[in-house]
């Protein structure tokens, strides 16, 4: 039975796990959920994620939630050294790279992503302060990417794992609505890595 | 050699790996990062954490950072099922969990805990406007808690994980500051029962 993903694909959370479907060729049938029309928050849907939010899905009857969690569940059944568990060391460097993206990128990329694309969509205004706030701080935060990038090719390692794709949703994002934000030698040499690969091409405009 | 743990000792993310090392029966040498005169941001401590923030370990010169990231490799370590990895249904259940309180508990809980406690301990203003918004967030997603905690135990199943414990801090510091937000019966339950362990007990006012 093919894997059913529930969502919505202008969302991040969506598109970070169908970009992972592709890197990992699983086939995959996309039920949409029209969050327009509040189908996130009926009871049907709840019943499969219980915070009212995209994506979810349904493996052969068995579910799931959160999109990360998602990620870790299929690289794992795979065998995919995306995420690294057959060695404990490296496993436990992925989970600090896999940190490191929820920590101290998501918290401000997203917060940009919704100010800057997901309000004005709903008519909402986009609070400047508040972008001009996270930029500065993702814009810090990065700096420290740019150390580790120096050090290695890859955030968890010499080679790519989750916690590099976990990005591209959001990163993309920022780069569409003009924030040059790997614009520094090693941020802009692993970008241009990870955003380039086929898996992200295929879904980044949809999902 | 024993495993050493940088941090500081009233610090929430410090006390995360700290409640975990008790939980797993791990002896640990706290070394306290003293925070007030910026030793997390001098060139010997970045070179363990390079963002400069705490807590950071060295486990025989094996070195990680980010307190959840410690939490699982201890816990893998120490073959605690904690951390369910040898069960790939119920280590993505685990994941889902373990997402939830990032992505759902975390940015409300510590948001209000910086405005309410923080902030004040160093001299500064409450902002009163952030702390409804994020409360009545937190609030929402709280009753998404009430319905997972009425199916099951705990958050991953009907096993305790690392996925409760990671609550134990920012959740302290809210019911310590008055914030009685587990008030609902399912939730009242769940919190009860996560932070009267004796694990928590010995680290919820110093690592």
């Amino acid at each position: 039975m093919v894997l059913t993903i529930y969502g919505f694909a202008p969302t991040a959370g969506t598109r970070r796990i169908t970009l992972i479907c592709k890197e990992l060729n699983i086939p995959y049938e996309f039920v949409v959920v029209d969050l327009a029309a509040g189908e996130h928050k009926t009871p049907a849907y709840l019943e499969k994620q219980p915070f009212g939010q995209v994506p979810a899905i349904d493996d052969g009857g068995f579910k799931l939630y959160e999109s990360r969690a998602i990620g870790r569940y299929l690289a794992a059944k795979a065998g995919s050294p995306l995420l690294p568990n057959s060695d404990p060391k490296k496993l436990a460097e992925f989970e600090v790279a896999a940190s490191i993206e929820y920590s101290n990128f998501d918290p401000f990329a997203s917060k940009i992503a919704y100010e800057k694309v997901f309000k004005p969509v709903q008519g909402l205004a986009t609070d400047e302060a508040v972008v001009a706030e996270c930029l500065a701080a993702l814009t810090a935060k990065l700096e420290i990417y740019e150390v580790i990038l120096g050090k290695q090719k890859y955030l968890a390692g010499d080679k790519i794992t989750l916690a590099d794709f976990f990005h591209l949703p959001y990163g993309s994002i920022l780069v569409q609505v003009g924030f040059d934000v790997f614009s520094t030698p090693n941020l802009k040499r692993w970008w241009n890595d990870i955003s380039s690969r086929p898996s992200w091409q295929a879904v980044k405009d949809s999902a | 050699m024993v495993l050493t743990l940088y941090g500081f000792s009233l610090s929430t993310c410090t006390r995360r790996v700290a409640v975990v090392c008790k939980e797993l029966g791990i002896p640990y040498e706290f070394v306290a990062v003293n925070l007030a005169v910026g030793e997390h941001k001098t060139p010997a401590y970045l070179e363990k954490q390079p963002f400069g923030q705490v807590p950071a370990i060295d486990d025989d010169g094996f070195k990680l950072y980010e307190s959840r990231a410690i939490a699982r490799y201890l816990a893998a370590k120490a073959g605690s099922p904690l951390f369910p990895i040898s069960d790939p249904k119920k280590l993505a259940e685990f994941e889902v969990a373990a997402s939830i309180e990032y992505s759902n508990f975390d940015p409300y809980a510590s948001k209000i805990a910086l405005e309410k406690v923080f902030k004040p301990l160093r001299g500064l203003a409450t902002d009163e406007a952030v702390v409804a918004e994020r409360l009545a967030g937190l609030t929402a997603k709280l009753e998404a808690y009430e319905v997972i905690l009425g199916k099951q135990k705990y958050l991953a199943g009907d096993e305790v994980t690392l996925a409760d414990l990671f609550h134990l801090p920012y959740g302290s510091v809210l019911v310590q500051a008055g914030v009685d937000i587990f008030s609902t019966p399912n939730v009242k339950r769940w919190w009860n029962d996560i932070s009267s362990r004796p694990s928590w007990q010995a680290v919820k006012h110093s690592a």
